[in-house]
């Protein structure tokens, strides 16, 4: 009898300790990949906030290549109606709308930045050369950010999916939701590099 | 005695499993470090004091970095990773700048911190590494390249930040928890006369919880804490003669913060953090 309490008792200890630590994960986790996403939606503002000055310098050079300069514009616009809230977060069509809006919105970039090669009065000017830094930075930005969300997605995803985390999460958070995740998409392998 | 080793060289493998990643080379006290070997001794040293200096003048943390190999990933890649990992730049101001040479693949970065992305943009970063540092890289001369290119990049982020009023470094909350814990060993382990493990049961119980509830308020690390909680447990429990094993633990204590103590004099990363700002360009 004293030997099964004491069992007991340690089991009861053991159960504690695992389950205890635990009970904020769901939500400190949900918050992370919030703050991950607001991060990335910010990188991906900032590149289309550098479009209109890219494609005003550009179009002062090289004028005649409107297809590309329409596709940017274009892209851009899509892109703009569309912002990473958390309800888009866990919802898969809604998040692949805006997956690939942004992903439209690189590869009609990295075709101007193609194009602008064939313009070597362009490629001297100083505003574009800073404008290329700029895409250059804002492109790499988004890629640590798209990094740091998928991580922190992929955390809060095996919280919810294993166990002792599915347990507390049917126990006190049952609305919470398994969050999209980004998909390597052909461009992304391919990479549509800034080139020099 | 050997079992409180034993365990502490197990948590201590712990933390560094949890922390580590991999290929990146080591800091070892050094803003510069020069595994391509392109400096002298006098180079080198001289480039540390500036840097140095820079830090105490404005806690900037400003790293040079050369690198053998690049291992196949991109410098951005690879650039704002090895930041994260020595965690250059102040932990509240993120102000680290990482100057990275890779002469093996003709690659040059300048990787900054989240902090400094506004004093120096990825534009300035791109114009110090096309009109300071390449031209001297071009005709290899190295030295003369990441001079004038830290001395620029000082320039820029100078204004941005001043060093700490009171030089307050925060104690790693591990040196706190040992001798705490060590004290409500004592404090149990004296009140319990029991004599056989039977009887300490509840004492182990009781001293094994607060131990592992408050490891985990230090750290939020799980395994840790229930490690800590099992490891206080167990001793409290089969510890033969309470008063004296308490004293035991108490001068063992005393030992981790001395074992510490070294790592206060060298220069390591302030704990800042990097999200690809910067610029990159080769020759």
């Amino acid at each position: 009898m004293k030997i099964a309490g004491i069992i007991g008792g340690i089991l009861l200890l053991i159960i504690a300790l695992v389950i205890l630590p635990r009970i904020n994960n769901v939500p400190k986790l949900d918050e992370n990949v919030n703050m991950y996403a607001s991060q990335l939606d910010n990188q991906y503002k900032r590149r289309s906030d550098l479009i209109p000055n890219l494609v005003a310098t550009v179009k002062g050079y090289a004028s005649h290549e409107k297809d590309v300069l329409t596709q940017v514009t274009e892209a851009r616009a899509k892109v703009g109606q569309m912002t990473l809230t958390p309800e888009v977060l866990s919802n898969p069509e809604a998040f692949k709308a805006y997956q690939n809006a942004q992903d439209n919105l690189s590869s009609a970039l990295s075709r101007l930045m193609m194009v602008t090669e064939n313009y070597p009065e362009l490629k001297a000017n100083e505003n574009f050369l800073n404008l290329q830094a700029q895409l250059e930075g804002t492109e790499n930005r988004i890629a640590v950010a798209r990094k740091d969300y998928i991580e922190a997605v992929k955390e809060y995803n095996l919280e919810l999916r294993t166990v002792p985390g599915k347990w507390v999460a049917a126990l006190l958070y049952p609305e919470a939701k398994i969050k999209q995740n980004f998909t390597a998409t052909t461009t992304e392998t391919t990479t549509p590099k800034v080139a020099f | 005695m050997k079992l409180l080793k034993s365990i502490t060289l197990l948590v201590l493998f712990a933390v560094t499993v949890l922390f580590s990643a991999p290929n990146f080379p080591e800091l070892n006290n050094s803003r510069v470090v020069d595994n391509a070997g392109l400096f002298n001794t006098y180079q080198r040293i001289d480039l540390e004091k500036r840097l140095a200096a820079h830090e105490t003048n404005t806690s900037n943390q400003v790293v040079v970095v050369t690198l053998n190999s690049l291992e196949g990933y991109d410098i951005a890649d690879y650039g704002y990773q090895l930041g994260r990992y020595w965690g250059i730049g102040q932990k509240d101001k993120n102000n680290g700048v990482l100057l990275i040479v890779a002469p093996n693949e003709r690659k040059v970065r300048i990787e900054v911190g989240y902090g400094l992305e506004g004093a120096l943009p990825d534009a300035t970063a791109n114009s110090i590494i096309q009109y300071e540092i390449l031209p001297f890289f071009k005709t290899g001369n190295y030295y003369d390249g990441v001079n004038s290119g830290i001395k620029s990049i000082f320039e820029a982020i100078k204004g941005e930040y001043k060093p700490a009023s009171s030089d307050n470094k925060d104690l790693p909350m591990g040196l706190l928890l040992f001798p705490i814990l060590f004290i409500v060993l004592m404090f149990i382990g004296t009140i319990s006369n029991a004599k056989n493990s039977k009887e300490r049961i509840i004492p182990a119980i009781v001293s094994g919880g607060i131990a592992g509830i408050v490891s985990w308020m230090m750290f939020f690390i799980l395994g840790l804490s229930v490690f800590i909680a099992i490891a206080v447990f167990l001793l409290t429990l089969f510890s033969s003669n309470s008063r004296g094993n308490g004293s035991d633990y108490y001068s063992s204590g005393s030992n981790f913060s001395g074992f510490d103590g070294g790592s206060f004099g060298g220069f390591s990363g302030g704990g800042g953090s990097f999200g690809g700002g910067g610029a990159s360009g080769s020759w």
